[in-house]
């Protein structure tokens, strides 16, 4: 049976891949970017599900962590001969800006960064529970942007970076989503993760069971805040810029939303939640665009009336769905043959079984 | 049960009404006697109010010239959520999917860099409405602007200090605004250049948007006694900053940029913030061009009240974009549209003759007014010349 679902992931993501390809090559710019921001979505996505989901800590610092991971992107691969002009206000500080990586050393330290800081304040920070730890991290993230803010020489301040070298492969990200998926699948499914679910489901009985709290928790928000920074590093290839005022607190709502509606601890859940988020609100756009009905022009199709769809839409999947469309759930090979065997028998047990 | 039941088949009604909406989109796609002009905005989030003003012009603009090459221009409005990923994927739909001949926006200059990339790969002609931070046209031969840029407004602004006779200007800026440390930064520039003085800038001061308390920055400025305080900024903090510094007792000339020029400046600064200075690109009265008149007519037929600087920007930016196709002659070969845009030269404008330079941005007149009575009134008049 293992060896049946080890072979099908394998041809699985070599579909994928093939999937990928195709968008690539086929896939006019519009669908790539969609398709590549479903993808970072979901990366930044799994990254904070780890902490919220898995080890149940309630972290809002991810739009921070980003920060680390597109700044670093942005200053080290921005070629050298266009510093000068990005730079106009204050020039960039001599010791970086002879510095020029190749994108993957600068996603592996963006992550390193992110990683380095989740360390620095999960020590003290850990120790807090439920809304102080929220409270907390949402506070860091806001730090590391108004240092980002204030700290001109390195990071251009307030008028942000431009002409990061644009990256819109889908294969590309799509390697690098894979790589995320596959060790993140294998931390929760190795004893550190069976840890991790101990610690969510009671912190006192996982103790008493022999867990180091402190040191998995911070295992934990590292592992996260690495995958924040490798994510927030795509982010900034794709669009190309970063400003500070990209990673307002705001922005970590992004992926809460994400992770709710796709399932806390639950990894196929945070793809489904980002793709669900990113290209359903795109699929909405016509709302925003004028209709003629019988010659009469509606009204209510106006720009901003997709977001109100998308809030019923999202109240009616909360009501649907408590625990999000996935819950804790995974996808199995199983499941999906029961599925395609007998689709009707399987919704109806899977009904009793609620 | 029955409410589920009744949710369910709202959110079905409302998927298949887009399908039917979608197909009667493409149905429209297919008509070729149009030339599709993308507005590219932000309609919704932080910048909506903005985006809104910005919205007006451009379709006052549509309404008065709606037909370039014998056809009708059809304006595809696209929101941009003040997002910059949402911004960059609404550039590449208008481009891939609307297939517009050129892209008109947007606010906000970071929104505009992110559609950057997009309009340069893609060869299609963006005109901006109001993104004033150089790096947007920079090292990006699509992309062009109606307003015009930080460095030139804090030159200009400079300048006029200059003529006026202060020798000792503090600066307070918004730290964490692009806008405000761009005018800040070539501000100090000019104005050392122009005293022939290092110490003519006695202070620089930051705050942080959304601060309310400016009490320990003006202080300090109190204790150097300067001429005048340039303090270029979001218009609230700056009224509230003007008003701290009369209560402190400080007398000098404030100077700001062409965001003050909101209702809410006046409403929150009150008595204290009148005979304060501020650039501007637009002034009912010294409106010299007969595309003003056409303009200020239709816009208090159209709406109440006092056209804002952005509606007469946005308006002007349509109208380089419709001229550089009209001068193309083609509304397919958007590579011909961008040299024709490009090449744009005395055109007439809402905020005067207009002729973009190499970069793409315009060389343009400032209008200086100030505050009296409660209300913006033109002060002086500051000619083009090329920065």
């Amino acid at each position: 049976m293992k060896k049946r679902d080890m072979i099908l992931t394998i041809i699985g993501i070599i579909a994928l891949f093939g999937l990928a390809f195709f968008v690539q090559e086929e896939m006019d710019s519009y669908i790539r970017r969609i398709v590549n921001l479903c993808l970072v979505y979901a990366i930044i996505g799994l990254s904070m599900n780890l902490t919220n989901g898995f080890v149940g800590q309630f972290s809002l610092g991810q739009a921070g962590f980003m920060a680390i991971g597109a700044y670093t992107v942005g200053i080290f691969t921005v070629p050298v001969e266009y510093r000068e002009n990005i730079f106009y206000a204050m020039p960039m500080n001599p010791a970086i800006a002879d510095i020029e990586l190749p994108l993957w050393a600068a996603l592996i330290l963006g992550g390193a960064l992110a990683a380095l800081f989740a360390f620095a304040i999960g020590t003290p920070v850990l120790r807090l529970r439920g809304d102080y730890l929220a409270v907390t991290t949402l506070g860091f993230s806001e730090i590391i942007r108004i240092w980002i803010t204030n700290a001109q020489s390195i990071t251009n301040g307030a008028l942000g970076i431009k002409d990061i070298p644009p990256l819109n492969d889908v294969r590309y990200i799509f390697l690098v989503t894979v790589i995320c998926f596959v060790f993140i699948t294998l931390l929760v499914n190795s004893s550190y993760g069976r840890a991790f679910k101990a610690i969510r489901e009671d912190e006192i009985a996982a103790e008493a069971m022999g867990i180091n709290l402190f040191w998995h928790k911070n295992l934990a928000f590292m592992v996260s805040a690495f995958f924040a920074g490798i994510g927030g590093g795509l982010y900034g290839a794709l669009l190309g810029t970063v400003d500070p005022k990209n990673f307002l607190f705001t922005l970590t709502y992004n992926f809460l939303l994400i992770i709710v509606l796709g399932g806390m601890g639950s990894i196929t859940g945070s793809m489904l939640g980002a793709v669900i988020v990113t290209a359903g609100l795109e699929y909405l756009r016509f709302f925003d665009e004028p209709l003629m009905l019988f010659g009469m022009d509606i009204p209510l199709f106006r720009p901003g009336f997709r977001m109100v769809i998308f809030s019923v839409l999202l109240m009616v999947c909360v009501l649907f769905w408590r625990h999000g469309i996935m819950g804790t759930r995974e996808f199995t090979w199983q499941k999906a043959i029961d599925f395609v065997k007998n689709p009707l028998g399987f919704i109806k047990r899977k009904g009793a079984a609620q | 049960m029955k409410f589920k039941k009744l949710l369910s088949l709202l959110a079905v009604s409302a998927l298949a009404t887009g399908l039917l909406a979608g197909c009667g989109g493409e149905e429209k796609a297919a008509d070729s006697n149009v030339i599709k002009v993308g507005v590219f905005l932000p309609l919704t989030g932080d910048n909506a109010a903005g985006g809104e003003l910005e919205l007006r012009g451009i379709k006052l603009a549509n309404q008065l010239h709606p037909e370039v090459l014998g056809k009708k221009v059809e304006l595809v409005v696209a929101d941009n959520k003040s997002d910059k990923a949402e911004a960059a994927s609404v550039a590449a739909r208008l481009i891939e999917k609307d297939k517009v001949s050129a892209i008109v926006g947007s606010y906000g200059s970071s929104l505009s860099m992110a559609a950057g990339n997009i309009v340069k790969e893609n060869k299609v002609p963006a005109v901006g409405t109001s993104c004033t931070n150089p790096q947007v046209t920079a090292n990006n031969d699509y992309y062009f602007r109606a307003c015009f840029i930080d460095p030139f407004q804090g030159k200009v602004m400079a300048e006029y200090a200059h003529q006026n006779g202060f020798k000792k200007v503090a600066i307070v800026q918004e730290v964490s605004n692009d806008y405000s440390v761009g005018l800040a930064k070539f501000f100090r520039e000019e104005f050392v250049k122009l005293t022939g003085d290092e110490n003519s800038i006695v202070d620089i001061a930051n705050y942080q948007t959304g601060d309310k308390d400016f009490t320990a920055i003006l202080t300090n400025i109190k204790a150097q006694d300067p001429d005048a305080v340039f303090a270029p900024g979001n218009f609230t903090e700056s009224a509230l900053l003007v008003k701290q510094a009369r209560q402190l007792g400080i007398d000098a000339q404030f100077m700001g940029g062409d965001t003050w020029e909101t209702q809410e400046f006046i409403d929150v600064g009150g008595k204290d913030v009148e005979g304060v200075a501020l650039s501007t690109a637009f002034d009912r009265e010294k409106a010299s061009t007969e595309e003003a008149k056409k303009f200020l007519d239709a816009y208090t037929k159209e709406y109440n009240g006092e056209p804002s600087a952005l509606t007469a920007m946005a308006y002007d930016a349509y109208l380089i974009a419709v001229n550089g196709i009209e001068k193309a002659g083609t509304a397919t070969d958007t590579v011909k549209i961008r040299d024709a845009i490009a090449a744009t030269k005395d055109l007439e404008c809402v905020t005067g003759m207009t002729t973009l330079d190499e970069n793409g941005d315009p060389i343009k007149d400032v209008v200086i007014k100030t505050v009296k009575d409660g209300k913006f009134t033109f002060k002086d008049y500051v000619k083009a010349q090329a920065k």
